[in-house]
């Protein structure tokens, strides 16, 4: 197949493995024994065998039919068309977390997919990409994956294959038919396939009794609920924040917990440049800190508990205050909204947020996060259509499956009815209901009675161990699939390398159990891609669904359903009343972890060694509190606090937080798992989850044990010695530029003159650099420290893990970090964030010093570093004042298991021990673009080199390109008022320039 | 061992113009041989030495296990990170290279400048550098992270085509030890030939005989080799002469050219040279206090060298406590924010007990040698030199870890937790030290012997005004002494 140009970048797209065996359209498959032959090959974790294996596959391509001797690696017999082998291809995909997309597109090199990356081409995220998606990469190549169906007894646990599995499912599931199903629960996780609908929906008819629950951990259905009260039907609520003045987040992690999050922080940071003197501004009540927070010009610490006032105490400023009129079915509300405004709530002032919200004329957004209640939503609904958002800034879509009971329900539902026995056999396609359902259902013990119970999952984990069935999955670039975007948009999920371990897909699975013929992914998907499409050549529409990696115009149809206002007093007298709910003990808030979502990520070294941004912490979780609650309890950060709360306990450090809201404990989800798979990373807060209140309850109690446990920070926190504390505010300044809008009005250089630089003269000859002059740029004012170029950086340079003792000891290997910074009063504290990576200085301070000449400067000026010269002395990383060098203090790398070395991306060295390495501004990606263009004779285009960092960014803060080309982004961005290099008194010259933060603060708060 | 008591005659008591003796005791040449010579020729060591040898030797088996670790297993096995790549390694080596500026200073520099008093303790105190440069020399070696190509740090020509970066301290750091260490052996070793020779002479073994005949290089003793031998050491003098400063502010080069707050610092050269001497001194003491007790020197390492040494002491270490304050001073007075920050926190910060450990030993310590009791009483002294040598050695962590812990952007801020490794490391190179330091005690003459035995009053002390303790072979004589002479010497 030809590749199809788009956008400068090679693409090629096929649609089967099978595909790839047969030579023209229509003839007839590979005979099985062959395929079972290559298949067999690749259950075996080696890459020699891989390759073998891929050797006979592609040259079957050209010489099906003959005799094959698969113990010799032979070179193509006739090249494959369009196909170059060493020269990347990029595939468009999709990749699906807790129901919701992300386009993808991924770099295959020789056949093994080595890099995740957004879809340039898809609307929702143009590109960029988050840490889930980047990492599950890793995922693909982890050997802990599971490699064979297993069936357990309750002695012991056997070996099967497919075969074995679809025998047994025959005649359970010809029984179970002739009951209509009766017995049979199915438990998914949360899903947008249309495919999975479609099979869902085939499988409701036939076994009519059957019944299919869905269950998320980390779930949104408080939203879908809130939608239907005021509305009738759930809705789902999106925003437009690229056309929004005001946002305001009650609980809300817009920018980068949200399955639309990727959209959101890309429209957020379009509208802060202050290109116009004019910039969005966005408030947020919240109870732990979140990056949204980080990103807020206004934040207010807030128990979640009152949030849900919070919101009340909005209405009545707006309707007390700004004379904003509500609808006559309102209702009079005014006694109760008087006294919300009289209700101390923690001292929260929210008449600035109201009069901007009135001021902004309909373009203010009210979002409320998925953890709050579903009044909460509820009454955002209706202050957003009172204010005139909906239909500018706020629009709805009808929830997909809006019969289905929420996540909670469901899965109280289920275990209730295995405790029963009234389930006979119960199919888990994919999550993990015994490790991360709520501790009050007792989700394992229920399911211990379930006669025949199948999961389909990639690890054999938790649910695994207990049920009669373990099936290994497919990874999602193994397997065909589909999936939406938050907006619907349906996107092709295809698959770029053979199972490796033999898995299959959800859909496949259930093709298997609910159809005579099962048949394989693709041809399911096909299936429903044929008959949703209205384009007559579906072969085409096809073609092209695969190459941009989308269906266009399948995104959901905006809808405007009219608000039941009547509702209003009756929410507004619930969510006072929580108000008044006891304060006497703790409150106890859950939530996503940074690194593992709901604990499917436990396994994942590359997120659990990503810092969390605020908290700085990696490999576990704690306790989070805040400072005086820390002071009460008498704990600091690493010291154990025992937790009670409806009769469970939980050891677990603390951690003290500046601005995590005072009495109430934040902890996250999905550590400490117990499957040897993902072990050992933290502390299983589920064991604490009550199913009456999943998110946030009063009731806990917090003791110190006086016992101490050391975590891993990549970053001193906060609460260092006074000396340090006041060393580094003093210096903040300078190194994290930043002013309010009105000072950039007033004086648009302003970050330049907060420092005074002397006169920044060489005492020698200057290197003279000729042709091109790379260059960064990064503004502060976009970032908002979602860590999405940590990973990106990570999959794309082979950057080591390290392991939680040696990031412990502060040898974390990540080229790029973000560097975390708090201003303001430990109450009500601002966090800064900047990423840092080499910033390749004309003046390297770290040339100078090595003895061995490793490090050296290109023409082009970037600093590079030579590994195989490096003897390991370290006085590089030593004299660097950004301190961005990382060494290998061990082998790293040492005997990995050789399907991990398929991840590696081949372009870049795998460093070994003692050896200093450092970011190149991802000069394998420089060399590929010169010598395309080379070769192509043209000059580099501006914006054709992205580093990994750049390319990711959901916010587009950091920009790459060729100073010495004053047309080029970077090349402007350098003369734009707001940019500085940090630490540029040092006369080090760096070529990475910051572009300073820019805030809009509210009026009371300008002074600060 | 005839173990001497230690001489209660008192040699630091002397009117002004007058010079004390430096040899005590009715010894004479014979006497001088005897004693020396014969620590060296006893057949059995004391049971003393033996339990000394044993704990070194056992601590350099340690030494020996925890490199072989490091090399098994890489620089992790240390407690370093981003951002204090530079730890107990390079503490230890800069502290092992300052103990062993004293021995030159005493046998070139005083040499040089005619004190006399030296020869008691100059070839103590050089065997000490040559042991202290070895330990320090192995540190750099064994903290690169890929030990096995080393060798690329010599400029060598290679087929790679690649010179060392002559711009990196670490290259000058290599040629100045590397310069010190061989300057330093060959000094040792020819003002030791006389003495082997006389070791040689009065062998009974035939091993010993071998060995002190290879060692001794056919030394007669004969005018001419009397005369040659005379020159090269002088010269050797002026050579090592300029080592003791430059050694050691090359060494404070590889941290004032970074750029590094707490590192970027003009002081740094003479303030280490101090800073060595100072240490060297310290372990000087520490040294000869036990050695003249236990091998009965007291005779020769009398009173009078021990008060000495311990105002080199004093002048040393009050140079070292003016460093610290200029340094404050400057940081202050720089008006520059991470400069003011890296002095206040090594005083207040997270090292501070390092850093007042550092001020307390190496600046208040010293300062009980301003009473002549404290200066002459060996147990005091040696109380005080090993606090010194303890300072010293904290002097060096301060530098090198308090100001990488925290620099200029505080997310990078760390702290450095020595591990087991980086423990025994230390202890190990101590027990090389000793280990070798016992060594030598044991098979090769403690004392100059020929030297001293130029400034009893046998070798002629009468002769000449200037002269104090007599004619100093080497010396060259004054010109109104070649008058007085008639001009009728020939000056060779």
């Amino acid at each position: 197949m030809p590749p199809i140009e788009a956008d400068g970048r090679a693409k090629d797209y096929w649609r089967s493995i099978e595909e790839l065996y047969d030579l023209a359209p229509g003839s007839s498959r590979l005979p099985e024994h062959v395929l079972r032959t290559v298949w067999d090959t690749l259950s075996e974790t080696s890459r020699r065998q891989f390759l073998k294996a891929l050797g006979a596959s592609i040259a079957l391509a050209g010489l099906a039919g003959c005799r094959w001797p698969k113990e010799e690696i032979l070179p193509f017999a006739r090249r494959p068309e369009g196909r170059t082998p060493g020269v990347l291809v990029h595939y468009a995909t999709a990749f699906e977390l807790a129901g919701a997309a992300t386009p993808l597109l991924v770099t295959s090199y020789d056949g093994r997919p080595i890099k995740v990356e957004g879809n340039p081409l898809h609307p929702f995220n143009l590109g960029a990409c988050d840490r889930f998606a980047q990492a599950s990469l890793l995922e693909l190549y982890d050997p802990d994956r599971s490699t064979t169906p297993v069936e357990r007894t309750p002695a012991q646990r056997v070996t099967r294959t497919w075969e074995d599995f679809a025998g047994s499912c025959r005649e359970r599931f010809s029984a179970l038919a002739a009951r209509r199903g009766r017995g049979l629960v199915i438990l998914a996780e949360a899903s947008s396939s249309p495919t999975l609908a479609r099979l869902k929906a085939g499988l409701r008819r036939k076994l009519p009794e059957a019944r299919w629950f869905e269950y998320e951990p980390l779930s949104r259905d408080n939203e879908r609920e809130g939608t239907a009260a005021v509305f009738g039907v759930p809705y789902r609520t999106h925003f437009a924040l690229d056309r929004a003045k005001i946002i305001a987040a009650f609980d809300a992690d817009l920018l980068l917990a949200h399955p639309a999050a990727l959209s959101y922080a890309r429209q957020f940071a379009a509208q802060r440049t202050a290109a116009r003197g004019e910039m969005n501004r966005l408030y947020a009540v919240e109870c732990a800190y979140t990056v949204t927070g980080a990103a807020a010009d206004w934040r207010f610490p807030l128990a979640a508990g009152l949030i849900g006032s919070a919101l009340v105490r909005l209405l009545a400023e707006l309707v007390v205050n700004f004379d904003l009129a509500l609808p006559p079915q309102a209702g009079n509300l005014g006694a109760r909204l008087t006294s919300a405004l009289g209700s101390p709530l923690d001292g929260l002032q929210l008449r600035a947020l109201a009069g901007d919200l009135r001021r902004a004329g309909g373009r203010g957004v009210i979002a409320v996060g998925p953890s709050q209640p579903p009044l909460a939503h509820a009454l955002a609904c209706l202050l957003n259509e009172a204010l005139g958002n909906v239909g500018q800034t706020v629009f709805y879509t009808p929830e997909p499956d809006p019969e289905r009971p929420t996540h909670m329900v469901a899965i109280a539902e289920v275990a209730e009815a295995m405790r029963r026995g009234e389930v006979d056999t119960l199919v888990v396609l994919g999550g993990n209901p015994a490790y991360d359902s709520p501790a009050d259902l007792e989700f394992a013990d229920a399911l211990r009675k379930v006669p025949v119970s199948v999961h389909l999952s990639l690890y054999e984990d938790e649910t695994s161990r207990l049920c009669t069935w373990h099936l290994p999955r497919a990874h999602y670039l193994e397997a065909w699939g589909d999936a939406r975007t938050y907006d619907g948009t349906i996107s092709i999920v295809q698959p770029l390398i053979e199972p490796l371990f033999g898995g299959k897909s959800a859909i496949e699975v259930l093709s298997m159990i609910s159809e005579e013929n099962p048949r394989s992914g693709y041809e399911l998907v096909r299936e429903t891609f044929d008959g949703s499409v209205q384009d007559p050549d579906r072969e085409r529409a096809w073609r092209v669904a695969l190459h941009d990696g989308l269906v266009e115009k399948s995104a959901f149809a905006p809808a405007y359903p009219a608000p039941r206002w009547e509702m209003t007093g009756e929410i507004v007298g619930k969510l006072l009343a929580q108000n008044a709910s006891e304060r006497e003990t703790l409150e106890i808030v859950f939530g996503e972890s940074h690194a593992s979502f709901d604990g499917r990520f436990a396994t994942n070294a590359w997120l659990q060694e990503l810092p969390d941004p605020l908290t700085k912490l990696a490999w576990e979780n704690a306790a989070i509190v805040g400072p005086q609650t820390a002071r009460s309890l008498g704990v600091e950060t690493g010291g154990v606090l025992r937790l009670s709360y409806r009769g469970r306990e939980l050891e677990i450090p603390a951690y003290v937080m500046p601005g995590q809201a005072e009495d109430s404990v934040f902890l996250a989800l999905g550590h400490g798992r117990r499957s040897p798979a993902g072990r050992g990373s933290g502390f299983d807060t589920y064991a604490l989850r009550h199913s009456a209140a999943p998110h946030f309850d009063r009731g806990l109690k917090a003791i110190f044990t006086g016992r101490r446990h050391r975590l891993a920070c990549t970053q001193e926190h906060h609460l260092i010695d006074a000396l340090g504390q006041r060393g580094e505010a003093q210096r903040l300044g300078r190194l994290v530029r930043e002013g309010t809008v009105e000072e950039y009005r007033r004086d648009p250089e302003f970050a330049r003159h907060r420092v005074h630089e002397p006169p920044l003269r060489s005492l020698w000859q200057e290197q003279e650099f000729s042709g091109h002059r790379w260059g960064m740029a990064i503004d502060l004012t976009a970032c908002i420290g979602c860590n999405a170029c940590v990973i990106a950086c990570q999959a794309e340079n082979n950057i080591p893990v390290v392991g939680k003792e040696n990031v412990a000891l502060g040898r974390e290997m990540h080229w790029i970090r973000i560097d975390r910074y708090f201003s303001g009063s430990v109450e009500r504290p601002r966090v800064l964030f900047q990423p840092v990576a080499c910033h390749q200085c004309e003046h390297a301070p770290c040339e100078e010093v090595c003895p061995v000449a490793a490090t050296q400067h290109s023409q082009e000026g970037l600093n590079e570093m030579v590994y195989n010269r490096c003897i390991g002395t370290r006085y590089c990383s030593n004299n660097c004042p950004y301190k961005v060098r990382r060494f290998n203090y061990f082998n790293y790398h040492t005997h990995p298991p050789e399907i991990e070395k398929m991840l590696h991306n081949p372009e870049v060295t795998v460093r070994s021990r003692g050896v200093m390495e450092k970011c190149t501004y991802c000069v394998q990606r420089i060399s590929a673009v010169k010598v395309r263009a080379g070769n192509e004779r043209r000059p580099i285009r501006d914006g054709e080199i992205t580093p990994a960092c750049a390319q990711t960014c959901p916010t587009q803060a950091i920009v790459f390109g060729d100073l010495a080309d004053p047309q080029s982004r970077v090349a402007k961005l350098r003369q734009s008022p707001r940019a500085y290099a940090m630490l540029a008194e040092l006369n080090v010259r760096p070529r990475t320039h910051y572009l300073a933060k820019l805030r809009n603060p509210i009026e009371e708060e300008k002074s600060a | 061992m005839s173990a001497v008591p230690a001489v209660a005659v008192d040699n630091t008591d002397v009117a002004p113009g007058e010079r004390p003796p430096l040899v005590l005791g009715a010894h004479d040449f014979a006497s001088v041989t005897d004693l020396i010579c014969g620590i060296a020729e006893r057949p059995r060591p004391t049971r003393a030495w033996y339990v000394c040898f044993a704990l070194s030797a056992g601590l350099t088996g340690v030494l020996v296990a925890m490199v072989g670790y490091l090399f098994w297993v890489g620089v992790g096995v240390w407690g370093l990170n981003n951002p204090v790549s530079w730890g107990f390694a390079i503490v230890n080596f800069v502290f092992w290279v300052g103990i062993g500026h004293a021995g030159t200073l005493i046998s070139a520099i005083l040499f040089l400048f005619r004190q006399k008093w030296r020869t008691s303790i100059n070839r103590f105190a050089e065997a000490m550098t040559i042991f202290a440069v070895i330990c320090a020399g192995m540190f750099p070696a064994i903290h690169v992270g890929r030990p096995w190509v080393e060798y690329w740090l010599f400029p060598i020509p290679n087929q790679m085509g690649m010179w060392p970066n002559f711009r990196s301290p670490l290259v000058w750091d290599m040629f100045a030890v590397g310069t010190y260490m061989l300057v330093s052996l060959m000094f040792w070793y020819t003002g030791m030939i006389p003495d082997l020779a006389t070791l040689r002479d009065r062998a009974r073994t035939r091993a010993r005989q071998i060995a002190y005949g290879l060692l001794s290089l056919g030394w007669r003793g004969s005018n001419r080799h009397w005369h040659r031998y005379e020159r090269a050491y002088l010269l050797l003098a002026a050579l090592a002469t300029p080592l003791v400063v430059s050694v050691h502010s090359v060494v404070s080069f590889d941290f004032a050219v970074a750029q590094l707050p707490g590192w970027h610092t003009t002081i740094f050269p003479p303030y280490f040279v101090a800073g060595a001497i100072f240490s060297g001194f310290a372990m000087v003491v520490t040294l000869i206090v036990p050695a003249r007790r236990f091998f009965g020197l007291a005779d020769f390492v009398t009173p009078y060298h021990l008060d000495n040494m311990n105002k080199i002491i004093l002048a040393t270490g009050s140079i070292v406590g003016y460093s610290y304050l200029i340094e404050l001073f400057i940081a202050w007075y720089s008006a520059n924010l991470y400069e003011q920050f890296a002095f206040l926190n090594r005083a207040l910060g997270p090292y501070a007990w390092a850093y007042w450990i550092m001020v307390t030993c190496n600046v208040a310590v010293p300062q009980i040698f301003w009473l002549k009791r404290c200066r002459t009483t060996p147990w005091i002294m040696l109380i005080a030199a090993i606090l010194i040598n303890v300072g010293m050695w904290f002097e060096r962590f301060v530098i090198v870890v308090t100001s990488l812990s925290r620099d200029f952007l505080p997310s990078s801020w760390g702290i450095y937790v020595p591990t087991w490794v980086d423990l025994l490391t230390l202890a190990g190179s101590f027990g090389l030290f000793f280990t070798l330091f016992l060594l030598f005690c044991r098979y090769l003459p403690m004392v100059a012997m020929a030297e001293i035995k130029s400034v009893m009053p046998q070798s002629g002390i009468y002769l000449g005004p200037h002269r104090g303790h007599g004619q100093y072979w080497g010396e060259i004589p004054h010109q109104h002494e070649l008058q007085a002479a008639g001009g009728a010497e020939e000056n060779g």
